[in-house]
């Protein structure tokens, strides 16, 4: 996943800030509760295609 | 608005009234259909003329080296590929599209033409685009508009992300100004772009929609009038080819 993009993608549903998570290769909005996948190399950050996240995954730090 | 109400509503999917939330499933599926040949199909529809219209759209983008330029429904990178030039190694170009069989289609054919350091990709949606408030100096929404289900939630959407000064260019087709024009135009949309459709793509039906969905589409005074209440300044247009695509423009001030 580009650096740069990383830098400057936001959540599209908040504009909050998105943490990238290498293991899932996903990137988080925690706020939201939201997980974006990265396809081929391409952020999808389409809000019908993100993974809700755990309650678990929502606490954790 | 509630879940139910929002059920209930309607919109257009060329002359067909479908449910809101249906329409962006049922463009993807025309997208995922003729993306292969989306080219193609674009050269021999227009007999080519979507060149000059594009290059009418770089011209008055005011582009130039260092910018950051973001291009919405991007597809297979027309536009991506003549910014990724203009703006040059310091800049930037984003091209987005909600449909990644475009995507890829616009990135194998980036990479072919030796575009490659400072374009990136992104799948999103023209309502609600992920970037931050003032970003981009430039943004361009070619042959896109008109499929998208909510026109003035993704026009706020690009004005919100544009930085001050930035321009927002809508390249789209419109409204023939003179009637004789208009009769030729129809005819020509209505018999030939299916015809073509099924000997290119084996699909009348993508290319029916795109003939019912252009007659759909605002005029130029009434797109010229959503920029406005979009939060644009000094918004102007150019009718190309009398009226069958019209040029856009309007800055964030």
């Amino acid at each position: 996943m580009d650096k740069q993009l990383l830098a400057l993608l936001v959540c599209p549903v908040c504009q909050g800030k998105l943490v990238y998570k290498k293991e899932q290769n996903e990137l988080i909005c925690k706020p939201d509760g939201l997980a974006f996948p990265v396809r081929d190399n391409i952020p999808v950050m389409l809000e019908n295609e993100a993974r809700t996240l755990t309650a678990d995954e929502r606490l954790e730090k | 608005m509630s879940e139910s109400e929002k059920e209930n509503q309607t919109t257009h999917f060329g002359y067909q009234q479908v449910g809101v939330e249906e329409k962006a499933g049922k463009v993807a599926e025309v997208f995922h259909s003729v993306a292969a040949k989306y080219d193609l199909m674009n050269d021999l529809m227009s007999m080519g003329i979507h060149r000059l219209w594009k290059r009418m759209t770089i011209e008055m983008s005011g582009v130039r080296q260092g910018n950051s330029v973001l291009d919405i429904a991007g597809g297979t990178g027309d536009l991506t590929l003549k910014f990724s030039r203009l703006v040059g190694k310091d800049g930037r170009v984003v091209l987005a599209d909600i449909n990644d069989s475009m995507l890829k289609v616009g990135r194998d054919k980036l990479l072919d033409k030796g575009c490659s350091g400072n374009v990136e990709f992104v799948q999103a949606n023209a309502e609600c685009l992920p970037f931050p408030d003032n970003t981009f100096d430039c943004i361009t929404i070619a042959f896109g508009l008109r499929n998208v289900t909510d026109k003035d939630k993704a026009l706020r959407s690009m004005a919100r992300i544009l930085k001050p000064g930035g321009r927002l260019l809508v390249l789209e087709f419109s409204k023939p100004t003179n009637p004789v024009m208009s009769k030729i135009y129809d005819t020509y949309s209505f018999t030939a772009l299916p015809f073509m459709g099924k000997l290119v793509t084996n699909d009348s039906e993508s290319y029916r929609y795109l003939a019912e969905s252009i007659r759909m589409h605002p005029d130029q005074e009434t797109l010229k009038g959503m920029m406005e209440d979009a939060g644009l300044s000094r918004v102007e247009y150019h009718n190309m080819t009398s009226g069958i695509v019209a040029l856009h423009r309007g800055v964030k001030l």
